[in-house]
């Protein structure tokens, strides 16, 4: 295979790096994603669930053909399985459609090839190359094939098993705190309500929570994450799924129809995300929500960001780290606070006993939340028992 | 020179389901993920066992 040349090269097709290509192609620079699958979009390593509010902000025009259902809220389980019901409008639109992720990804290339993006399967990054310490491109290998390509600027967007932000020397390793281990299976014949998508809490998944987000009648995504520091042995993740559907009777009659795996970073967010040459996007710049673990919204909200300074770096000649910044500071501004402050609520649910979790889900039975705050919920919380709301004074 | 534990993927279809959390946890980048084949560095790999934790199917074995 000959060697390759573009403005912009992005490395995974994953939702971050499709938008990052659409944007950037949209700017004016010629692009081109490369992708190691020889399906885009397949196989599906994702629960399915997506908030809305954001869909516009990056031009994603909803589709019956990658939505399933629209769901009209959430429903959070205590341990005594006592559930607190959080609509759309309170849940701050945490919510909203359940997708077929497939074809959702898919979509999404199809948008970046349409705006120009040239697009190569079964082409993997193997290496970054560098020269005068500035990344000008990376090794790939199509095919068993090897070549080179050169880019101006190149994206990094491999997703949560990312190698090329270590190969530009960014600090992307995570602790086992700052890592779900994650297993899902799509059941049909369950007792699912299409309304809602469901979260279970506490000890029966540590650190993490069981989620059901239903994709019709009867069919439904039931997953768990569970926090490596908190797990000992080999296959915990499926063990307590396992357990947990066991327990279930809705669930337990159903018949699994496909098995999904994978992991989820759970960190707080990445403090250099961009070098001489190079941006780092979605999952692999760790920018998965680490209280819910969704990392479609914000991976494309910073894909087009990104995007957009890579076209502006080739566009005025000035693919430096010093012009990364623009980007360092504009994904941060829209990302970095709810990162923190979900990072922090997570830290917290994390070291919660079964006991308060059901406290907490009792004090807000019917209570009304303006908004789906931590503050709010807190407050609504000490008033019917103060000695838990103890535990969260930091964040009161 | 000090021999290494064994390493051991079970990435025939077996358990394996080719998740690539394994890949994301290495510290030392050295598992690799193609499709439906995971491998290895084994000149690299310390024998953390991090990757043995993060597989949720526990489909690797080290020992
Ligand atoms: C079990 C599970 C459930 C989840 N549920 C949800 C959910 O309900 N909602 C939500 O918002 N998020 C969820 N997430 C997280 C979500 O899947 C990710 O945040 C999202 O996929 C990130 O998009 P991305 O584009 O950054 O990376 P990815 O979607 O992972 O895309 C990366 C792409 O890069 C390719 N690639 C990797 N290495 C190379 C290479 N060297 N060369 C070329 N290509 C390469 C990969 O093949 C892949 O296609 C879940 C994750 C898991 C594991």
């Amino acid at each position: 295979m000959e060697n390759l040349k573009t403005d912009v090269l992005v490395v995974g097709a994953g939702p971050a790096g499709s938008m990052a290509a659409k944007w950037a192609a949209k700017s004016g620079a010629k692009v081109l994603l490369i992708e190691k699958r020889q399906e885009i979009g397949s196989p599906v390593r994702c629960g399915e669930g997506i908030s809305k509010s954001w869909l516009p902000e990056v031009g994603i025009t909803p589709s019956s053909k990658w939505i399933n259902v629209e769901v009209e809220g959430a429903r959070i389980y205590a341990p005594n399985e006592k559930c607190l019901e959080i609509n759309e409008k309170n849940a701050g639109n945490e919510v909203g459609y359940v997708v077929e992720r497939d074809g959702f990804d898919k979509a999404l290339a199809i948008d970046a090839a349409n705006a120009g993006t040239d697009v190569l399967l079964k082409t993997a990054a193997t290496a970054i190359r560098r020269e005068n310490g500035r990344i000008v491109g990376v090794k790939a290998k199509r095919s068993g094939e090897a070549f080179d390509i050169d880019a101006t600027v190149t994206i990094g967007a491999d997703g949560f098993e990312s190698q090329i932000g270590r190969w530009a020397g960014l600090p992307t390793n995570l602790a086992l705190r700052d890592m779900d281990s994650c297993l899902q299976y799509r059941m049909t014949n369950v007792d699912c309500d299409v309304r809602y998508c469901d979260f279970y809490l506490g000890k029966v998944t540590p650190g993490g929570y069981v989620w059901v987000f239903p994709k019709a009648e009867g069919l439904a995504n039931v997953g768990i994450g569970v926090q490596l520091s908190k797990i000992k042995g080999m296959a915990e993740a499926r063990q307590y799924l396992d357990d947990w559907i066991s327990k279930h009777p809705a669930y337990s009659k159903g018949k699994r129809i496909d098995i999904v795996g994978g992991g989820v970073s759970i960190s707080a967010p990445m403090k250099t995300t961009s070098t001489d040459g190079f941006l780092l996007v979605g999952d692999a710049a760790r920018m998965i929500d680490p209280l819910t673990g969704g990392g479609i919204a914000n991976g494309c909200i910073a894909g087009k960001i990104c995007g957009e300074y890579a076209a502006r770096a080739v566009a005025l000649g000035t693919p430096t780290k010093e012009f990364f910044q623009g980007y360092e500071k504009d994904w941060r501004a829209r990302l970095e606070e709810k990162l923190y402050r979900n990072w922090l609520a997570k830290e917290k649910l994390c070291s919660l006993s079964d006991e308060t979790f059901n406290k907490v889900v009792d004090a807000l039975q019917g209570v009304k939340l303006e908004k789906l705050t931590v503050h709010n919920i807190l407050k609504a919380v000490r008033d019917k028992y103060p000695e838990v709301t103890k535990e969260f004074a930091e964040f009161l | 020179m000090v021999s290494k534990k064994h390493l051991h993927i079970e990435s025939s279809g077996q358990l394996c389901i080719y998740c690539g959390a394994c890949v994301g946890v290495c510290p030392l980048n050295c598992v690799y993920l193609d499709e439906t084949r995971i491998t290895f560095d084994e000149k690299v790999c310390t024998r953390c066992e991090i990757c043995v934790k993060a597989c949720p199917v526990g489909a690797i074995e080290i020992g």
